[in-house]
């Protein structure tokens, strides 16, 4: 079996045990919802070497725009659901157009201004928005023949995306344009110089990962109900990006366990304690110094250390070489 | 007469913002790390005077001794922490530095609960200035003063001094720097210390006017990168302009269109960035 289909076996092996384990469907489908978006902050992150501060802007803006069609208009769910994603894809077009004129921490910096840009527009023009408030009372209108009503059957209809969007996502990575990602990555300059236009493929990886991060948005909407401006915000920007980076960039899946120990961890403890967000800042220091290839990479380890470990199958050959900063280049 | 009040305004909270964000600027000229932790010290400087002044301590004093207690602290994290992940790249720059922030945000609710509080105008320059039809808070005239006297200051330190030349040396290459022999780790920490308390005594002197809350410090990060990528990183002179340009902006847009002043802001850095990508006075 190759690494692609053991990584999709193991993302479907989630999506079946989540019900089995877990007592709220509400909390299942968050955790993949928040699995595709970090899948698809990874494949700027990971697969591109871009660190945007950003993708909560496409995670609001898909909640927006399902939100408001499923309010305003009669038109079948899926649509809504297209219309996010474009949204996002759209959107992410623009913000990747304009914030890869710069490099490395200017990059970054621009991502987030970005963010509260479009932040301080969903908050400023409340008549759409909602405001503070957020959009309340989103209908989750049936799909085809199949009621949603139920959360676990709206898991069943999340899970069914997650696998779907999981593959495609995996089949973006695996392709060429994927692999010279990898390449734009490791040495800007040489793939430029090689010929590939780097620009356009770093503005498409944005698009695409603009459009499942859309799509998520739009997914948890319709989960909760409600479009609230925080699903817009700079926690939501930050969350995402967290789950990416404890999950580990090296490949999609570690996209999933990260999302799912951040959205599972965070539920624990809100309950407990709800200043966790304390351990959690600590937390993001230990993975910097100790963990750096994240949780995945604390999973290698252990199969490595079984006796039987079978290193050749899930070594991944694309881990993000962790190298001293040189002046000027990428992140 | 509205729109002079609020030029007027507008440079007082611009100065604020140069100090706020000057800091970030040289900490990446000089050290190349990016730190996502930088609005914390203006909200632990503004936690800290209105901590001391509910103590019964006297305003002037909490002013001049906060700044000094967030330098410290800086210091403090910069030797015991940060020095040790410079060599890695800027990911785990951004990851360790907004750990940070969110750990420092969650002690601020800890200590001081969820939703903060005001703190006094001090009681000398609790009245106005009348000239003529034009009145104004003696409060922020004096915050204009002062910030102008340590941006002159904060100017000798960096061209007229030897830590300055240093400083602007290591800006071009730290290697070179610590092969003549200078102590660079040192150097270093004085600076961010430096950065983290001209960003503590910014959130000290606003608190008067803007009140403390615990998510201050994320407000005053994003506008400390609107003004470093507006004004150019590295640049002094890039900080001090864009500072006072988004501040100026900013006040006049409260009274042209309140909800949208914070919108403009973001607005104004798209454009800049988009006809001028380096900023106003960034180099290459």
């Amino acid at each position: 079996m190759n690494r692609a289909s053991l990584h999709f076996l193991l993302a479907a092996l989630v999506a079946i045990a989540l019900p089995l384990f877990m007592r709220s469907g509400t909390l299942a489908s968050e955790v993949l919802i928040f699995a595709m978006a970090a899948a698809a902050c990874n494949l700027l992150l990971g697969y591109t070497g871009l660190l945007s501060f950003g993708q909560g802007i496409f995670f609001g803006l898909g909640s927006y725009a399902a939100g408001l069609t499923l309010l305003h208009t009669s038109v079948p769910l899926a649509l809504a659901l297209v219309l996010s994603a474009i949204t996002g894809a759209v959107v992410a077009t623009g913000v990747g157009w304009l914030s890869i004129r710069r490099q490395g921490v200017y990059f970054v910096m621009l991502t987030l201004a970005f963010s509260q840009f479009f932040y301080f527009l969903a908050y400023t023009f409340k008549d759409i928005t909602g405001g503070d408030n957020g959009l309340l009372n989103i209908p989750r209108p049936a799909i085809g023949p199949f009621s949603l009503g139920e959360s676990w059957t709206y898991y069943a209809f999340v899970a069914v995306l997650f696998l779907l969007l999981f593959a495609a996502l995996q089949r973006v990575a695996s392709s060429t344009f994927g692999r010279t990602l990898l390449a734009v990555r490791d040495n800007e300059e040489r793939a430029r110089a090689i010929g590939f236009p780097v620009r356009n493929f770093k503005i498409t990886a944005f698009a695409i990962s603009g459009a499942v991060t859309g799509l998520a948005g739009a997914l948890h909407a319709l989960l909760i109900g409600v479009a609230p401006l925080s699903n817009i915000d700079y926690h939501m920007s930050e969350s995402i990006l967290i789950m990416t980076i404890i999950g580990g960039t090296g490949n999609l899946f570690a996209s999933v366990l990260g999302a799912g120990f951040y959205v599972i961890v965070s539920d624990l403890l809100s309950s407990i304690w709800p200043r966790w967000l304390l351990l959690l800042g600590g937390l993001l220091i230990v993975v910097a110094l100790f963990m750096q290839k994240g949780l995945w990479g604390l999973l290698e380890r252990l199969v490595e250390a079984l006796p039987m470990g079978r290193k050749s199958s899930i070594n991944s050959s694309i881990e993000p070489p962790i190298q001293p900063e040189s002046e000027g280049r990428g992140i | 007469m509205i729109y002079l009040f609020q030029l007027v305004n507008g440079i007082g909270l611009g100065m604020l913002y140069f100090l706020l964000a000057v800091g970030l600027s040289i900490i990446f000229g000089l050290l190349h790390f990016v730190n996502f932790a930088h609005g914390t010290f203006y909200l632990l400087g503004a936690y800290f005077v209105y901590d001391m002044t509910e103590r019964g301590l006297n305003f002037w004093a909490a002013l001049l001794v906060a700044p000094f207690i967030v330098a410290g602290l800086a210091a403090l994290t910069e030797s015991v922490l940060l020095r040790r992940i410079y060599h890695l790249p800027h990911t785990f720059h951004i990851l360790v530095t907004v750990g940070l922030a969110l750990m420092v945000q969650e002690l601020v609710i800890i200590l001081w609960g969820p939703v903060g509080g005001n703190v006094s105008t001090p009681g000398a320059l609790s009245g106005v200035l009348m000239l003529g039809d034009f009145i104004y808070p003696q409060y922020r005239l004096f915050v204009i003063g002062l910030t102008l006297v340590l941006a002159i200051g904060l100017w000798w330190l960096l061209e007229g001094t030897r830590l300055g030349a240093v400083v602007r040396a290591g800006s071009e290459s730290t290697d070179m720097v610590s092969l003549l022999g200078i102590d660079i780790l040192r150097v270093n920490t004085a600076v961010f210390a430096l950065g983290a308390g001209l960003a503590g005594l910014a959130g000290a002197l606003a608190a008067p006017i803007r009140g403390v809350e615990p998510f201050m410090g994320v407000e005053a990060l994003g506008i400390a990168f609107v003004v470093v990528v507006i004004g150019g990183m590295g640049s002094y002179t890039g900080a001090l302009i864009a500072g006072l340009l988004v501040g100026i902006v900013q006040s006049i847009m409260t009274t042209l269109w309140p909800e949208g002043a914070r919108l403009m802001i973001y607005l104004g850095m798209g454009l800049v960035i988009l006809t001028m990508p380096r900023g106003l006075l960034g180099r290459a």
